[in-house]
């Protein structure tokens, strides 16, 4: 079954074109890869999808319903969780008080306001719990802003699974990393999405092929292929689209 | 006994003595604090835990304290902590009211909203004399005792009872927005000011989150203007609704430490207290504004609260190197 | 023409004219907040200080003219003090924009004290230069020269603003800046002098509309709060940083004021906040702007 479809999405800035009739197939469980060279569109389809901009054709289909347009909370709150490529965590409180947010969310304490929330103990134990999870708990106490890079990035990915979505979608998660954070990263993702849809916008073919099960190449605002690494690998296409993107080539 | 518990049974102990330590000239200094207080944390709210900078918090402010005014002018025989109450909460009213435009606009936008919908009321009352007596004001309405029937009654013409007044609200009112930082909603307010759009995207309404806020923040703005009303038996454009009404706590704030809950209550007393050592040169008072605007933003924005801080931080110093001096010796 | 066909162009050519100068106004202020990010709320009480200068200079030469050029210098001048010596201080603060709101919010305070202190507070008058004196006759309507002469004068320094902006190099900067905030620093530029250039320029146009409002308006300590307040309006309604957005805001909100004062003369404040309160229901981010 689809956790995610999208129908002949299209979307333009000011005239400028940038998604053409995108049909994205997203089934449930798999780790989905979205690649394709800068300016394919990858980030506006991510956008699109998750309710930062409304689309101006086609339509999104979110667990059978349609989600067209919805606004970021209320896709949150069907269970779609996203992460960001420039980090956007809350740099001025500490980790344990990020983590915390996403997990007041899942449990639905939002208006809530004649209760003190340090007394909560089921959000403060599941809120240790999931740093566990994470490796954070040294930094429980720790500034966001105050991390090294690398944790940083790996914070921001895990408050996206905060709120436990049924869906979660990555942008770019290891951007800007160094080899021994991007692979840190890259086991945390496997450990965290075990068992869970993911989709993810992704430049480092290492990446790609070490977390993805499918994958569906963007080029120029449309769909170019879409399947198992294995046929990708050799599509035709793909390779011609990619080519002069070192990137790319290097990774087969 | 938890700390805070200790602190805060403390400070409501020293409070309680005041009136009877010093004489009813402190006590109506005490009674300018606590309704200066109150206002600068309804502001503190928004500024240091939402983000927004308001130049337009007179108009909550005013709200109430016509509010309180008209009722008591209008319907004797009202209970006044009724009348005080439905100030206030008309107050959070105009703050629900004009939400659907405040919780659109961010940053500077919102700041030159705020100071429009300030102005406005301010216009607005002014013309209006049929209802608010224009530059005149209301006055001369009979307070009516703070009273249980068959219990007590108390007299608030009497310095020592409209101290217990005013001061009670006001450690209420403080207290109530204290505890709402501390709740998860308080937790959604502050994110909202580090990060908007990841709130969204972790579910939160953040429209309406910041929209009960301006009602909270509004309401406790109107109640201190109610006190206000109370205290001076007079309320004109120029003492409620003026310009400077909204700078005043600003100003409260930023003296006592932005960022801070407690900073601005702080604040309120070094003003007051200058305010009194100045009172021969009513005509310096906006200069002496200006230069504190400039100077605390300049050199010490933490405010006289991170004074403390600072001076904390010397004194471990101080005391490591001494130790470390005396182990090695 | 009939008495009221009069009274209409009486008032459109009136509105037109303080359109004109609350442009003026608003273009330096608009200029500085879409090169910067700040929004001077000193910028009223510059133009007031200017129109003092402008009684002083008068006072001493006895020439309009040579105090429509020394009192926006002194203005300038004053602006780049301000600009080096205290915001940039300021935004080492970490308070984001409200350290900038709230310092000149300081300076504006002290500025209208100061002057009050230097001039008094008794209204002062400045006549209409003799050259501009008397009036002039458009299709049966009488109508003062010195009006005119306003619409003209802000023409011109538009003109001069738009021949800095697409004829030099400072003009390329200040574009690219206004159109990406984050581009100035990639130019590899000095910004900190083209910032304090802009707060000059800005701060020089506040004091241009400062002079040439003298002579029409009585000059007072309050002088400045008035059209303080409507150039921050012209401001956030047009879009922070659009100077197209500002003329069209300027020149309706200046008809609106004109006709407003004519019909509902109670109620003619109340217009301007509740334009801009509507226009920022529709579009947050004002009329033709794209940042907050």
């Amino acid at each position: 079954m689809n956790v995610l479809q999208t129908k002949g999405l299209s979307h333009h800035f000011k005239g400028l074109q940038v998604l053409f009739g995108v049909d994205l197939q997203v089934r449930q469980g798999e780790h989905h890869a979205i690649i394709g060279p800068n300016g394919a569109g990858k980030t506006t389809l991510f956008n699109v999808i998750t309710g930062t901009y409304r689309p101006t054709g086609g339509q999104v289909v979110f667990k059978g319903q349609d989600v067209t347009g919805l606004a970021p909370y209320k896709l949150a709150r069907k269970g779609l969780g996203r992460s960001f490529q420039i980090t956007s965590t809350f740099e001025k409180q500490t980790v344990f008080q990020n983590i915390r947010m996403g997990v007041m969310s899942r449990r639905g304490i939002r208006f809530d306001f004649w209760r003190r929330v340090a007394g909560m103990d089921g959000v403060t134990r599941e809120t240790e719990e999931i740093l566990a999870g994470i490796g954070l708990v040294a930094e429980r106490d720790v500034l966001a802003c105050e991390l090294s890079y690398g944790k940083h990035r790996a914070l921001e990915v895990s408050m996206a699974l905060s709120t436990d979505p049924d869906l979660v979608m990555l942008d770019e998660p290891t951007a800007g990393m160094s080899k021994e954070e991007t692979h840190a990263t890259v086991e945390l993702i496997k450990r965290l999405t075990k068992g869970k849809t993911m989709v993810m916008v992704e430049h480092d073919m290492d990446v790609v092929f070490s977390l993805a099960d499918r994958i569906t190449v963007l080029y120029y605002g449309a769909i170019l292929a879409s399947g198992t690494p294995d046929v990708i690998r050799d599509d035709q296409r793909v390779r011609d689209a990619y080519l002069g993107d070192m990137e790319f080539s290097h990774a087969f | 006994m938890k700390r805070p518990v200790v602190w805060l049974a403390g400070a409501l102990a020293v409070l309680a003595a005041i009136p009877f330590v010093f004489g009813p000239l402190h006590t109506n200094l005490m009674v300018r604090l606590a309704i200066e207080a109150l206002f600068a944390v309804s502001l503190n709210l928004l500024l240091s835990y939402t983000g927004l900078l308001s130049f337009g918090h007179a108009l909550y402010f005013g709200v109430g304290a016509y509010g309180a005014a008209l009722i008591l002018t209008h319907l004797q025989g009202i209970p006044i902590l009724v009348a005080v109450l439905l100030s206030a909460l008309a107050a959070a009213l105009v703050g629900l009211v004009l939400s659907p435009l405040l919780v659109r606009v961010r940053a500077t936008a919102f700041t030159m909203l705020t100071l429009a919908f300030g102005q406005l009321m301010f216009v607005l009352c002014s013309k209006f004399r049929e209802v608010t007596g224009g530059e005149d004001g209301i006055m001369g309405w009979t307070t009516p005792p703070l009273a249980l029937p068959g219990l007590f009654s108390l007299d608030l013409r009497q310095p020592v009872n409209i101290y217990f007044f005013a001061v009670g609200l006001a450690c209420l009112g403080i207290l109530a927005m204290w505890f709402f930082t501390k709740t998860p909603m308080g937790s959604v307010m502050i994110s909202i000011r580090d990060n908007q759009k990841r709130v969204d995207y972790l579910g939160y309404q953040v429209v309406l989150t910041k929209a009960v806020i301006f009602c909270f923040s509004g309401f406790f703005a109107g109640l201190a203007g109610a006190v206000y009303a109370v205290f001076n038996n007079l309320v004109s454009v120029g003492g409620v609704l003026h310009i400077m009404v909204s700078f005043q706590p600003l100003m409260a704030i930023l003296v006592g430490g932005i960022g801070t809950f407690f900073g601005p209550i702080l604040g309120s007393g070094l003003l007051l207290l200058l305010e009194e050592v100045t009172q021969a040169y009513p005509e310096l008072a906006l200069m002496i504004s200006g230069v504190i605007f400039i100077l605390v933003v300049m050199f010490l924005p933490g405010g006289a609260i991170s004074f403390g801080a600072r001076l904390r931080a010397w004194w471990r110093k101080r005391a490591y190197l001494r130790k470390a001096r005396e182990s090695e010796a | 023409m009939s008495p009221e066909t009069q009274m209409y162009l009486a008032q459109g050519i009136h509105g037109l004219a303080y359109g004109m100068l609350l442009f003026l106004v608003a273009s330096g202020l608009t200029l500085i907040f879409g090169m910067m990010g700040i929004l001077n709320i000193a910028h009223g009480a510059f133009f007031m200080l200017s129109a003092y200068l402008c009684v002083t200079v008068l006072g001493a030469t006895g020439s309009y003219w040579l105090s429509l050029l020394i009192a926006p210098l002194g203005v300038a001048l004053l602006g780049i003090l301000v600009e080096r010596f205290m915001l940039r201080r300021a935004q080492a603060s970490g308070m984001g924009h409200i350290a900038e709101l709230l310092l000149t919010l300081g300076v504006s305070l002290v500025l209208a004290e100061a002057v009050k202190l230097t001039w008094g507070t008794e209204g002062l008058q400045v006549n209409v230069p003799s050259a501009l004196a008397g009036l002039v006759n458009i299709a049966g309507l009488e109508y003062p020269i010195y009006r005119l002469f306003i619409i003209v004068l802000s023409l011109v320094v538009l003109a001069l603003l738009s021949l800095v902006l697409f004829k030099t190099r400072l003009g390329t900067i200040v574009r690219a800046a206004v159109s990406d905030p984050g581009m100035v620093s990639a130019l590899g530029v000095n910004t900190q002098i083209v910032f304090m250039l802009v707060f000059g320029l800005g701060s020089w146009m506040a004091g241009v509309a400062g002079v040439a409002a003298a002579p029409i308006l009585t000059v007072f300590p309050g002088l400045g709060d008035q059209i303080g307040m409507d150039a921050f309006v012209v401001v956030v309604v047009g879009g922070f940083g659009s100077l197209f957005g500002a003329l069209l805001a300027a020149l309706f909100l200046g008809e609106l004021n004109a006709f407003g004062i004519q019909f509902i003369p109670k109620l003619s404040p109340v217009l301007m906040f509740s334009f801009m309160a509507l226009v920022l229901a529709f579009k947050p981010t004002g009329l033709f702007g794209e940042r907050e």
